[in-house]
């Protein structure tokens, strides 16, 4: 697909009847940005281990209404128990599949109706999300709410190939308000693009739980911004799960605006065949006494390759700040690949901050102790790994979301250890 | 019990090994002494079957089979262990998870019932006692944060858990304070029985005050150069290495 497909696409977009002509003059602006800079190539800096040959290959259409599904698709696999549901079928809003608490809304939009898609960085995929979102999805807390029951936003692709999405999330979570959030991508397709855009505002004394799930087919290519943006006394919790699709890309930039709030960032991805993961994050520290915490790692077999590329930006009066990152990878095999690089950027004297980042395969000296106590290998190699990877998840509050998360690390490992 | 015949061991193209004879019977404690870089620890990997180190010529008996061709666990279910010189940390793995697995293996083994959470717990607070360990280790990873004497108690606490019939001590007083030294040669002496056998490798005679072998050898460039009984280890105490050596 070259930047001809994606204006086509476009213009079919834009002169669709149902769709609002109220955005078009910004989308227009936004798409003409788009153009100009055009698609990342391997010679720019923040994409040079990331081959999206796999994007120029394949033609993708955004889905017409014709696209989605009757309703009668088994979510079975995917549900999450003590959970509301938010079912969006190939980029549209399908259904919620219980009654949500009055302190919290969700509501969507689509068509483009009387909306302005958001763009905050200007990067290709950001403005190309600007473009040509046509759903948007909002969830918003009343302040002092505590909403117990996790939101599983469950973003299913299905029926026909090589669509392309473009969503939009928007998470405001007012102040001294909490909420879990899991947002969960799959599909069933053979190929498809989803391209998304997170925003979440966390207001004073408020908190967000975050978790998202890529768990798509081989053939896909997941690629999102995620935005958050904390004020004083506020905690936002992240954690990242991939176990699937060919290309996926994690941009996550966290602006710490407040004072005393506490951002950890963590994540999980479990890598095989040709597999592609990368995550980008920048956590920005603009504000005193924050708290950082960047906890990465991965696990890859095959030819499986990932990026983690990490930096804390530490500003003049973000004094006290704690900030930590570390990044530990293992591989499964010798044709697997890691890149590594946490950075610190510091401005003020008074902080704390410490990184460091590990890549090795499994231990031999482990495996052989494990042995010459009569485990056999094929049990060693999953005690080990399950260790590696279970610090991560056992750091998941909601137990109901631990265990989905521990059940399908048992699935992968079943596929990966043989 | 372990027959060990002119047995030639490599270690990365390294000949290390030059013709160990061993003969061990049931209920019967060995010792091999031997300076650094003599061949001790490389005998007990070649017993327990660890990477690279290849057997040659010669062979290893166990229970009149040899065991060179099989695989590390496949010896240990068989009864074979080592208490390793140093034991390997294994950061995530919970301890008590850990030898819950390696129990019940044996378990499966030998066609028993296999341990569910609560039956393991009860089963290994009663071996913590023997080597005086507190149950807090338990629920650490494995030997993670553990001090020298911990990790060694940790060793006893997993032969008691795996009950094997020949035990390999592989410099299992390094690393001890006198308290410990006593406590883990009070687990060696009470298991040890007649069906039940030990070898015992150490470069000083300072365990030996505390267990006492039936069979004493002296190991230099690989080869045993004398066997005698436990005064044998007072000798060298006395006299240091040097006079056996030609």
């Amino acid at each position: 697909m070259n930047l001809s497909d994606y204006q086509n696409e476009f213009d079919n977009l834009i002169s669709k009847q149902s769709f609002s002509a109220v955005s078009q003059p910004s989308r227009k602006d936004t798409f003409s940005k788009f153009l100009d800079s055009g698609l990342p190539t391997r010679k720019w800096e923040d994409w040079r281990h990331t081959d999206l040959s796999f994007l120029n290959k394949n033609n993708f259409r955004i889905p017409e209404s014709s696209d989605a599904s009757d309703g009668s698709i088994d979510i079975s696999n995917y549900e999450i128990p003590n959970t509301f549901t938010v079912i969006i079928i190939n980029g549209h809003y399908l259904t919620i599949n219980s009654d949500l608490p009055k302190e919290i809304t969700v509501s969507t939009n689509s068509n483009g109706e009387n909306w302005t898609p958001k763009n905050k960085k200007d990067t290709p995929f950001e403005l190309l999300n600007a473009s040509l979102s046509d759903s948007t999805i909002t969830i918003t807390t009343e302040p002092n709410a505590s909403i117990q029951k996790p939101i599983h936003i469950l973003f299913l692709c299905t029926g026909n190939d090589d669509l392309m999405i473009n969503p939009q999330v928007n998470i405001d979570i007012s102040h001294s308000s909490s909420a879990t959030i899991i947002e969960q991508y799959v599909s069933n397709t053979s190929s498809f693009f989803q391209n998304t855009s997170v925003f979440a505002s966390i207001e004073k004394n408020a908190s967000l739980n975050h978790v998202r799930i890529h768990s798509n087919s081989d053939q896909t290519a997941n690629i999102s911004g995620l935005h958050v943006t904390q004020s004083d006394d506020s905690t936002y919790n992240y954690f990242q799960l991939v176990d699937g699709g060919a290309l996926q890309r994690s941009d996550i930039y966290t602006n710490l605006k407040g004072k005393n709030a506490t951002c950890s960032l963590s994540g999980l991805a479990l890598l095989d065949k040709k597999q592609h993961s990368a995550t980008y994050i920048i956590s920005d520290h603009i504000m005193p006494n924050c708290v950082s915490l960047q906890n990465f790692k991965s696990v890859l077999n095959g030819s499986a390759s990932g990026v983690f590329n990490g930096r804390a930006i530490v500003r003049e009066d973000s004094q006290k700040t704690d900030s930590k990152q570390s990044n530990k990878n293992l591989l499964l095999s010798d044709q697997a690949l890691m890149n590594s690089n946490p950075q610190l950027e510091i401005y003020a004297d008074d902080v704390k901050c410490a990184h460091g980042s590990t890549t090795g395969a499994l231990d031999k000296e482990a495996l052989f102790y494990m042995q010459s106590r009569g485990i056999n290998k094929k049990e060693a190699t999953s005690l080990l790994i399950r260790g590696f990877v279970s610090e991560l998840i056992n750091d998941i509050k909601n137990e109901d979301v631990k265990d989905y998360l521990f059940e399908k690390f048992d699935n992968w490992l079943l596929n990966n250890n043989q | 019990m372990l027959e060990v015949k002119n047995l030639h061991v490599e270690v990365e193209g390294k000949q290390i090994l030059n013709g160990i004879d061993l003969n061990v019977k049931p209920g019967e404690m060995h010792a091999i002494m031997g300076l650094n870089g003599s061949g001790k620890s490389t005998l007990s990997n070649a017993i327990t079957g660890r990477e690279n180190y290849s057997v040659t010529k010669g062979d290893i008996i166990y229970k009149n089979e040899s065991i060179v061709e099989m695989e590390p666990n496949e010896r240990a279910l068989a009864g074979i262990f080592m208490s390793f010189q140093y034991p390997t940390v294994i950061p995530g793995v919970n301890n008590t998870y850990f030898l819950r697995a390696a129990v019940n293996a044996k378990r499966k083994y030998n066609k028993q019932k296999e341990y569910d959470a609560a039956s393991f717990l009860k089963f290994v607070k009663s071996k913590l006692k023997e080597v005086e360990m507190d149950s807090k280790y338990l629920k650490r990873a494995v030997n993670e944060g553990f001090s020298g004497g911990e990790k060694k108690r940790n060793e006893m606490l997993q032969l008691l858990c795996l009950e094997p019939e020949l035990a390999i001590m592989d410099e299992t007083d390094s690393g001890l304070d006198i308290d410990a030294l006593k406590i883990i040669s009070k687990g060696i002496n009470n298991y040890k029985n007649k069906d039940r056998s030990f070898l015992v490798i150490t470069h000083y005679q300072r365990l030996l005050k505390y267990i006492e072998p039936d069979v004493v050898h002296v190991l230099i460039d690989g080869k045993i150069i004398k066997s005698g009984g436990k005064e044998l280890a007072l000798e060298l105490e006395e006299k240091g290495y040097s006079w056996l050596e030609s």
